[in-house]
């Protein structure tokens, strides 16, 4: 009788739940972000939850620099997470790891080939693993030399090309009362001060490793070792001025007491809005100073978790998700781009006439294109972010002149090789 | 027959448990983790016994952070102690808005290390800084001083920052410790003694040794395992000027993805506290840690 009125309850909760497809579809996707510009994240989580009725979605959020360590944490932990946003640095890694997986598991059929056609080649070599694509760009950007372009007019500077110019600036600039003409982003523990190194570096036209990803740049001789030299020499001389965040750079340069920085292209156009900055317009971008004038180009993407993956449910929420982010007609990307001047991985959107205005009001849109046509990725790994977590501190030495520059691109060009070694043999 | 004096072990059960489970066990797994491989890209977690503690003791950056941590300590641990036991001495006093200035010696305190960590950054900084800003307004300074970006002056001003945000707990316990003491000693005190300072050495202090003891090995602690406002001030530089031993944990676990290494480093910072508090406990004996 007991199990006969069991079997009747089963039953009836199955027809109701049949009966109510809402229920049965309801998905709720976690979605981890680091927390730039959050209000327009949770309105762009608004806008498609509307467009998908059935789908919720979660955001939980993290500073920029507690936002690897966090990411790692819920993958030990287990902790729900479905899309997260990934980092060019710490996708090999991931995915060799298992825990992200290929956006082709989620996608339907030809999905994923069909967008990856419209990005930029650096952007696509930063989220592809092993030729399985893993992200779409959330944005993408280049590092950028900066400079005021007021302040070197009415020093009678012209723009520096090289970076022996860029100290000829300085110093100029300097012996005029300018106590550090260079403010620098300066903290060992983001994963963007290895990358600003190499930005410079691309700039002399440095290759950091060979074709087989044996390191370069403990010879003399190299570009990159060039450029640390370079970099140490300008501390020495106390042409910089620290510091430890982006968000830290934009009232310092604005306070009129620096001419030059190297930072992230978007920083830009925070540098120069009117809204909040008393020196908006003054600020510039140059060409990177150096023989080739390349730069670094990176993306950071909305990457699929592997567990998302497994469940179909949530695999097929998360890829509506991500093509809703990043996918055609790029709605999002060109959002991020025309409100917060954030670089974008589609091509399409360079003759969006839209981003053309909008970016044209914060910079030389020609200039930043020739940029960005010139860029070229960085060297990622399983163990590349391994590598930079202790690359970075020494990198911070040197600059400071607490270490030679000799030792340690020599203790990091043996490290590089110990890791290569390690994995090799996994 | 189950009387607390014959058997006092199972009626501590109920809150030894909860402790147990909540030290204990992470702890044994963290010295498990030590001595085995775990490393979030290599699969297996094989034993490899004292490996971990070698390759972290012989690394270039540990003993940098070892001596920063140490000096960090000797320098913020004192200064805390002292500065809130003249506080709170001078807070015991009654005067117009006492009250109010009671409340408002305590705001530190409250604050999360990262708010604290903004607040002194606007205070240090180089370009934007108020105290730059006072010292050039007074004519005693012509350029900027670099505080946050020199190696010797960014480590004095996380230690000043540091102070500033445990100050207020040393000013609560000495004023407890304080308030404590017979009120009919001090004025026998003040009737045949007419020195302040001979009075506070000769009846105050040992009445307050203990707290001053316990507040020592606490601030001992802290400042040895400060993290947040430090990273957050400095990020650890400039170079290496102002790594703390606690950020290697992080960096080895999270950064490196190699949680052997970070257990290793934890357990090294866990035995330096140790020899700390028996340090500290010897070099000021107090009734606190004797048997009756």
């Amino acid at each position: 009788m007991k199990i006969t009125a069991l079997l009747a309850a089963g039953a009836l909760t199955s027809a109701v739940l049949t009966a109510h497809p809402a229920w049965a579809e309801d998905v709720t996707l976690d979605f981890v972000v680091w927390n730039y510009s959050l209000e327009t994240i949770q309105d762009n989580v608004k806008k498609f939850e509307e467009a998908n009725p059935g789908i919720k979605v979660k955001v939980t959020d993290y500073t920029w620099p507690d936002y690897q360590d966090s990411i790692v944490l819920r993958f030990r932990g287990d902790t729900k997470t479905d899309v997260i946003y990934g980092g060019q640095d710490w996708l090999p890694a991931w995915a060799a790891a298992g825990f992200i997986a290929p956006l082709d598991s989620v996608a339907p059929a030809g999905a994923v080939e069909g967008l990856t056609k419209d990005i930029a080649g650096f952007a696509l070599t930063d989220v592809t693993y092993k030729d399985k694509v893993y992200g779409l760009p959330y944005y993408s950007d280049t590092i950028s030399f900066i400079y005021n372009k007021k302040i070197l007019a009415d020093a009678g500077i012209p723009v520096p090309a090289t970076w022996e110019e860029v100290t000829a600036a300085a110093e100029k600039l300097k012996a005029g009362g300018m106590e550090h003409p260079i403010v620098y982003e300066y903290n060992q523990e983001l994963p963007n001060f290895y990358d600003a190194f190499v930005a410079q570096a691309y700039g002399r036209g440095a290759e950091l490793f060979d074709k087989d990803l044996d390191p370069l740049f403990a010879d003399p001789n190299n570009e990159a070792y060039k450029q640390l030299q370079w970099i140490a020499d300008a501390y020495a001389k106390g042409l910089v001025q620290s510091e430890t965040h982006e968000s830290k750079i934009i009232p310092a340069m604005n306070t009129g007491k620096h001419a030059f920085t190297i930072v992230f292209t978007y920083v830009l156009a925070a540098l120069n809005n009117a809204a909040d900055q008393p020196r908006a317009g003054e600020f510039a971008l140059a060409p990177m100073p150096g023989a080739t004038h390349s730069t670094l180009g990176f993306a950071k993407s909305y990457v699929v978790t592997a567990q998302a993956a497994g469940d179909p449910a949530r695999a097929e929420a998360a890829w509506k998700f991500v093509n809703f982010m990043a996918g055609k007609p790029y709605t999002v990307a060109k959002r991020w781009a025309v409100e917060k001047g954030l670089g974008f991985g589609q091509l399409p959107l360079f003759e969006d006439k839209d981003v053309i205005d909008a970016w044209g009001k914060w910079t030389d849109v020609k200039a930043l294109g020739a940029q960005a046509a010139i860029a070229k990725a960085g060297t990622y790994t399983e163990y590349s972010s391994v590598w930079s977590a202790y690359f970075r501190p020494l990198l911070a030495k040197a600059m400071v002149g607490e270490a030679s520059v000799e030792q340690t691109t020599k203790d990091g060009a043996e490290r590089w090789s110990q890791l290569k070694e390690q994995f090799a043999n996994r | 027959m189950w009387s607390l004096k014959r058997f006092p072990a199972p009626w501590l059960l109920p809150a030894l448990l909860p402790v147990a489970v909540m030290t204990i066990y992470p702890v044994a797994h963290a010295l498990w983790t030590s001595l085995h491989s775990v490393t979030l890209l290599f699969p297996g977690e094989p034993f490899v016994g004292l490996d971990n503690y070698q390759r972290v003791v012989t690394s270039n950056y540990f003993w940098d952070a070892i001596r920063n941590s140490l000096v960090f300590t000797l320098l913020a641990a004192p200064s805390v102690v002292v500065i809130g036991t003249l506080v709170a001495l001078f807070l015991q006093r009654r005067f117009f808005g006492s009250q109010l200035v009671r409340s408002v010696v305590l705001l530190p305190w409250v604050l999360p290390g990262a708010i604290s960590a903004v607040l002194w950054i606007w205070v240090f900084h180089p370009s934007f800084g108020v105290l730059n800003g006072i010292l050039r307004e007074l004519n005693l300074i012509d350029g900027s001083i670099p505080w946050l970006t020199s190696p010797r002056l960014a480590l004095v001003a996380v230690v000043v920052a540091h102070v500033w945000t445990q100050v207020p707990f040393a000013v609560v316990l000495i004023m407890a410790a304080l308030a404590a003491i017979n009120p009919e000693t001090l004025e026998a005190a003040a009737i045949d003694c007419r020195s302040r300072f001979k009075r506070f050495r000769h009846i105050v202090f040992p009445e307050i040794k203990a707290m001053i003891v316990v507040l020592t090995v606490y601030n001992a602690l802290t400042a040895f395992t400060s993290y947040d406002l430090v990273y957050a001030m400095t990020g650890g530089g400039p170079g290496t000027a102002t790594t703390l031993l606690s950020f290697q944990i992080w960096r080895e676990s999270f950064s490196m993805y190699d949680f052997g290494a970070g257990s290793a480093v934890a357990f090294i910072v866990v035995s330096i506290s140790a020899v700390l508090i028996v340090a500290i406990t010897r070099a000021l004996p107090s009734d606190l840690f004797e048997r009756e």
